[in-house]
């Protein structure tokens, strides 16, 4: 119940972040040239929105598999063998965004000292790019789920996008519609031939 | 100079790829640990590097665009359209079903930019009415496989877009030099299957008359007309290849809902009803326009496409920010300089260094994704090319036409699991099936290697015209 709350939210909040992007850049077109105009604002908050869109999407990414990654080898092995790898491979992951953590703490430390503000907005940019430090909890916290899957036995390791399967669903979908066409225009043949 | 650097960071993110750590990941951990352990970068300059990937680069947000355009129009109802105007414009060749089958992949790359989607949502319905046609399963699976590799080829390509994103060479220059090669082997692809026809005899369909033509042909362009806007817009010179993408995601967004309605809330209103006057369903059309176009921020089809763009969309950006990271590393080291400096001392000429290029690209192509191999590739080879006086939008064809290959050949060839799954048969017979082709492709590929004109022909032609030379 509450994770798909969690879920909901940051689904919801993702696409409004890729569509507000859409939009943004859409309406930048039309007033230039339709209205000769622009917005001062509107091209540093898109490329914000860019960022928080892929550094706060990096650790849904990791819950549902979204990542690219290499499998052809770690497949050649037993089970057993795989989940080993798979730990090791969220342990090294884990240090990765430990170390990214640290690093954007300190970042943003040096950012809020000096009070800087973004170049077209009256915002502190601690707060702005506060989601590098964000990012990289989230996906520690994602890493840290995987890697109680794993030793409980639920997952072997990262679950990679496979764009073939995703295609494969299109071409399903594609069969089903045909054979739904076909049914509808069998009908109406013999409804013709019925009068 | 550390003698120690290069093997550390190469060792460090083949390790971390073998066994399964994302490839955004092994980048990012191999590039950060080597930065650790041999400069003096504090871990908030790391930080600050990362960052500055995502949100400093407006080229970049043409990716997230034009994946969300074409998971507008990626759908199973704009390829029937595209088919059914490929079919009625060349099926009256001999062996043109198979041609028609090639030229749809040819429009649905374009609209889609993804290499699979197309061999999936073409092959679903060409391949069964090839069959049916009498043509042999495995001719059929084969060329429509084949033809998909174009996806990444004709533009708008997102593959492309990564390699420009990679190198920082300009997108239009890319998506202009690939419209070329990509259209020589859509017509080189036919060719050879008008001579296969030939020989075996294979059947063509009665001429459907211009009518036909023309009234197929106005129910594709919807789709079809965002090419148009995409390409006239950049080379118009009215707009750059990100806002062109944006405008390009709204129209597909306004077609695929509004006008084609395969999704959406207008999915079971038709554009006309049977016996019903003009005046009438105009005024019924307008209202459920009106109507639909608030419920359509809330439909649950939008939804859907909205997060699927935005799952691939982030998973590619994630991976540039890292490749950016390791790139960094690459060229604070000098590493690329070195090698290129090695390679002229060695005496290795440009066409050389190009068939070493491609051969690497091969084998680096059966084990990863294309976006992935040219983002861990293209930093290490565009120095040495641009020594060797190679120019980098012919390095950049050159790679994406090897990635194409990549798609056809095992293990990871993503174009043989779709073909498998669409027909329903083995990995194995999906290779024998497309194997002949495979040469084929490579012929291609030797082409577009030693004869660069091909790709650059069109670029220079442009800048001629814009009065740069």
């Amino acid at each position: 119940m509450f994770s798909t709350m969690i879920n909901k939210a940051e689904e919801n909040f993702l696409s409004l972040l890729l569509m507000s992007m859409t939009l943004l850049v859409f309406a930048e077109v039309v007033l230039r040239f339709g209205f000769n105009t622009g917005v001062s604002w509107s091209q540093e908050v898109t490329l914000y929105i860019m960022a928080w869109f892929v550094l706060f999407g990096a650790s849904y990414g990791v819950k549902v598999g979204a990542h690219i990654g290499v499998d052809s080898f770690v497949k050649l092995f037993p089970e057993k063998t795989r989940r080993l790898m798979g730990i090791f491979s969220v342990l090294i992951a884990m240090t990765y965004s430990l170390i990214l953590m640290v690093g954007a703490w300190q970042y943003l430390a040096t950012l809020k000292s000096i009070s800087l503000e973004m170049d077209d907005l009256e915002v502190q940019r601690w707060m702005s790019e506060s989601i590098v430090f964000l990012g990289f909890v989230l996906l520690m916290f994602r890493f840290i789920q995987l890697l109680i899957k794993i030793i409980k036995g639920e997952a072997e390791g990262f679950s990679h996008l496979n764009e073939a399967k995703e295609s494969l669903e299109l071409a399903a979908q594609i069969k089903v519609d045909m054979i739904k066409e076909n049914r509808i225009n069998k009908t109406d043949k013999a409804d013709r031939e019925l009068n | 100079m550390e003698p120690y650097i290069i093997p550390t960071l190469f060792l460090l993110l083949f390790f971390c790829m073998m066994i399964g750590v994302p490839v955004a990941i092994s980048l990012g951990f191999s590039s950060v640990m080597t930065i650790l352990l041999f400069s003096d970068d504090s871990l908030a300059s790391i930080a600050l590097k990362l960052f500055e990937s995502v949100s400093e680069h407006y080229t970049f947000l043409a990716i997230p665009f034009f994946i969300l355009s074409s998971a507008f129009l990626s759908t199973g109802g704009v390829a029937r359209r595209i088919i059914d105007f490929a079919v009625d414009l060349v099926g009256h060749i001999r062996g043109g079903l198979a041609m028609a089958g090639v030229l749809a992949c040819m429009l649905f790359a374009a609209v889609s930019g993804s290499s699979p989607a197309t061999v999936a949502a073409i092959g679903a319905i060409v391949i069964v009415g090839m069959t049916r046609l009498g043509y042999p399963e495995k001719f059929a699976a084969g060329v429509i496989s084949t033809a998909g590799t174009l996806g990444i080829l004709i533009p708008p390509s997102i593959v492309m877009l990564v390699y420009a994103a990679a190198t920082e060479v300009s997108a239009a220059r890319m998506f202009m030099a690939g419209m070329l090669p990509g259209l020589l082997m859509g017509v080189f692809l036919m060719i050879a299957i008008y001579i296969y026809a030939r020989i075996k005899g294979l059947p063509a369909s009665p001429f459907p008359g211009f009518k036909k033509i023309f009234q197929s042909g106005g129910r594709a362009l919807g789709g079809l007309m965002l090419i148009f806007i995409v390409l006239g817009a950049i080379y118009g010179g009215v707009s750059s290849p990100t806002e062109a993408a944006a405008v390009a995601a709204v129209y597909a967004f306004l077609i695929a809902i509004f006008a084609y309605r395969d999704i959406g809330p207008l999915k079971t209103v038709a554009w006309r009803n049977t016996d019903e006057t003009v005046p009438s369903a105009t005024l019924r059309n307008t209202l459920a326009i009106l109507k639909a176009f608030p419920q359509s921020f809330f439909d649950k089809d939008v939804k859907k496409v909205m997060l699927e763009a935005s799952k691939v969309s982030i998973m590619l950006l994630f991976v540039i920010a890292n490749a950016i990271l390791f790139a960094h590393v690459l060229t604070t080291e000098r590493i690329p300089h070195q090698i290129a400096a090695f390679i002229i001392e060695w005496g290795l000429p440009a066409w050389g260094f190009l068939l070493v290029v491609n051969l690497l690209l091969l084998i680096a192509g059966n084990f990863m994704e294309p976006s992935a191999i040219l983002l861990i590739m293209a930093p290490i080879l565009f120095p040495i090319a641009i020594k060797l006086g190679i120019d980098p939008i012919h390095l950049g064809i050159i790679m994406v036409v090897n990635m194409e290959i990549g798609m056809i050949t095992p293990p990871v060839g993503l174009n043989l699991f779709v073909i498998s799954g669409i027909t329903n048969k083995s990995m194995g017979w999906a290779i024998s099936a497309s194997l002949p082709w495979l040469l084929f492709l490579l012929l291609f590929l030797m082409l577009i290697t030693f004869v660069p004109q091909i790709s650059l022909f069109l670029p220079e032609l442009f800048d001629k015209l814009k009065g740069y030379n």
